[in-house]
This record gives C-alpha cells, sequence and structure tokens, in this order.
C-alpha cells in the first residue's frame, strides 16, 4: 500500500513538474502556526536563462499543526534541467514556529528549520534555518524572513550561505489578493559574492483562498519574478496550491 | 558551532526587538467570547475603534472550533472545553463579521468597532 502511496506521488509530482518550475522551496514563509490543520501541498517552479538550461522543480509534501506554535512538513523533491528527464531530488523536513501571538506585537515573528537529504549522498545534508517577520500596515500584509543555509557531511565543505525573501501582499478579497515577491542569495553570510555573483529577483504575485467545504480549503500562490542582478535567471515562474482539511 | 553562535544572536535580537513595542504601547483593551452549542456570546461584540484588543475565547463545547475572520486576518482554533486568545485591531469604526470554521452555520457573530 505504501508503495502505491509513494507511486502516487511520484507520479503526480512529475506530471505536474514538467508544467511548472525551478526552486519549488522558494516560497514565502509566514510566520503563523495553525494548530490542528493538514494540507497537501504542491510546489512547482520554472528558471529561465538566455544562455543556460531550463531549470524545473516540483515537490509535493504533507504538513500538519502539531501544536499551537509548531507546525511540521515533509516533502519529496524533484527536479529536471535543460530536456533531461525529471528525478527524484530530495527528502525534506520543515518545522515552523509561531514565536509570538499573531497581532500581539507590531511585528508578528517565527523561526523556520529545515532539513533535506539529497538523492546525491556526496552534497550531505543541507539545513536552512532562519527568523520570518510579519506586519499588517491595514489590508497591506508584509513579510520578510532572513535565512542561513549550509551543507553538512558534504564531499566538498562549503561555508554558509546567506538569502532573503520578502513580499507586500494586499488583502483585497479572499480568492483573489495580489501584490509582489522578492527573493535574493547573497552567498555566503560573512563574506558576500561581487554583485554581479549574487541573484536578486522579484515580481508580481498573486495569491487566495477558496473554501470548498466545513474546514476545507484550496490556497494558492503564484508569482513571476524577473532578474535584478546579473548572478539571477532571467525569469522565474513559481507557484503553489495546498489542500487544507 | 556557527549555528549556536547565530541562533543566539538572533534570539537576543529577537527578544530586543519584541519588548521595546511592549514597553511603548498601552495595556490591550480585554474582552471575553464564549462558545456555547455552536453560538457565540455575545454574537454582537462591541469595542472601541483604534486600540488593539485581546479576545479572550472560551470554548464550553466538548468539540474544537476554529475563530475565523477575514475581516480581521485571524485564524485560531481552540480545543474542546478550553480557551485562546486573539490579539485584534487597532481597528477602524466598522463591522467585522466572524464564524466557527466547524460550524459556520450556527457560529457566527460580529465585532462593531465605534
Amino acid at each position: 500500500m505504501y508503495r502505491g502511496i509513494a507511486f502516487a506521488v511520484g507520479a503526480a509530482a512529475l506530471s505536474l513538474s514538467t508544467l511548472c518550475a525551478a526552486g519549488p522551496a522558494d516560497y514565502v514563509y509566514t510566520p503563523a502556526v495553525e494548530y490542528g490543520e493538514r494540507e497537501i501541498d504542491f510546489k512547482a517552479g520554472r528558471a529561465n536563462t538566455h544562455d543556460a538550461d531550463q531549470q524545473s522543480a516540483a515537490s509535493l509534501g504533507f504538513g500538519y499543526g502539531a501544536t499551537q506554535h509548531w507546525f511540521t512538513e515533509f516533502y519529496a523533491k524533484y527536479e529536471s534541467s535543460g530536456s533531461g528527464a525529471v528525478h527524484f531530488d530530495a527528502w525534506e523536513w520543515e518545522n515552523k514556529f509561531q514565536l509570538t501571538e499573531t497581532g500581539q506585537y507590531p511585528v508578528d515573528a517565527g523561526f523556520v528549520v529545515e532539513l533535506e537529504r539529497p538523492q546525491d549522498h556526496s552534497e550531505g545534508y543541507e539545513v536552512r534555518f532562519g527568523p520570518l517577520l510579519q506586519t499588517d500596515l491595514g489590508k497591506l500584509q508584509l513579510n520578510g524572513n532572513l535565512l542561513f543555509e549550509r551543507h553538512y557531511r558534504a564531499s566538498e565543505s562549503g561555508p554558509m550561505e546567506f538569502g532573503y525573501q520578502w513580499q507586500a501582499k494586499y488583502r483585497w478579497a479572499q480568492a483573489f489578493e495580489f501584490g509582489l515577491q522578492g527573493f535574493g542569495d547573497v552567498g555566503p553570510w560573512d563574506d558576500w559574492n561581487p554583485s554581479e555573483q549574487q541573484s536578486h529577483r522579484f515580481g508580481p504575485a498573486v495569491f487566495g483562498k477558496i473554501p470548498v467545504g466545513v474546514h476545507k480549503a484550496i490556497r494558492y500562490n503564484a508569482a513571476l519574478l524577473f532578474k535584478a542582478s546579473s548572478g539571477a535567471p532571467d525569469n522565474t515562474f513559481r507557484m503553489q496550491v495546498e489542500y487544507e482539511f | 558551532m556557527i549555528i549556536v553562535y547565530t541562533l543566539f544572536a538572533m534570539r537576543r535580537l529577537l527578544i530586543v526587538l519584541l519588548l521595546l513595542p511592549s514597553l511603548c504601547l498601552a495595556a490591550d483593551a480585554e474582552f471575553r467570547l464564549s462558545i456555547r452549542d455552536h453560538r457565540f456570546e455575545p454574537a454582537e461584540l462591541r469595542v472601541p475603534a483604534g486600540k488593539r484588543i485581546r479576545l479572550t475565547i472560551v470554548n464550553q463545547d466538548a468539540a474544537a472550533e476554529e475563530f475565523e475572520s477575514y475581516e480581521l486576518h485571524r485564524e485560531k482554533l481552540i480545543p474542546g472545553n478550553s480557551s485562546g486568545s486573539v490579539y485584534i485591531g487597532p481597528l477602524e469604526p466598522g463591522r467585522y463579521p466572524f464564524f466557527g470554521d466547524f460550524h459556520p452555520q450556527t457560529t457566527t457573530g460580529v465585532i462593531v468597532a465605534e
């Protein structure tokens, strides 16, 4: 039975990933945890660079709000490059901690810790962590996250890398919200790469939540990101769809 | 070791950031909302506009309920026979509907900021 479920999950991710994008993990984290909520989470992305192969990736995961302040999610990640076949890339375990009650302070805070085990074991284990911040200005929701990433037990040791994410979302209507998202990677956290090697990208984004039953909903967000530095892909499309129940 | 130092430094920074606003802001206005037989009591709650509100929700039912409001931008699960707090505002004068996501037909209410 488990093999059947694993096959179905893999097949779904494979088929959908051919439609979509690079860096499926590149979504903007938010600090709030919804206790008791379960979700099936699909993410995908595609990055295009004029003089390089197109990079695509996707992930399928299951998440659960285990306590009022801890949300945990397990992913299978897939990727492909150029015309190459889609292949399994990594397992990922994401843990998000809500550090403050939503709205109690001017800025809501959380913390994320991810552990990834790439299929290529020479990459060791990838750990990603950082603070998550959010504030509301009327109907405008602002998020800013700082992320640190490092590989452990890899065949080649590397420095801890630093990146960031941000979004500005106008809460126009529950089913359709809009705004901007941005992502960046600057290189080693204590010795940033030259600006031409850094990756900064941002662009328009849409969001929404559609109730589909009692305590059931589909939540989505997607963005089209454009390069803001020479180290970034020309454009990236990324999307996320969650079924919450 | 670097992770430990980084986490320690960020924790200190976070505590300072979080304490600063709490020292500057006035105390929250406190209100109470009950859930009984899958209904909010009171179903209409009047609160002062322009103030941050701490809303204590007491669920007297055995079943869990989720306080939800798109207008207030809040979702909070309240387990059965327990309570939880939701912070809202400062609100502009107006009406802000909310409902229970597990029993949306009966568990409804509105906050009136005035």
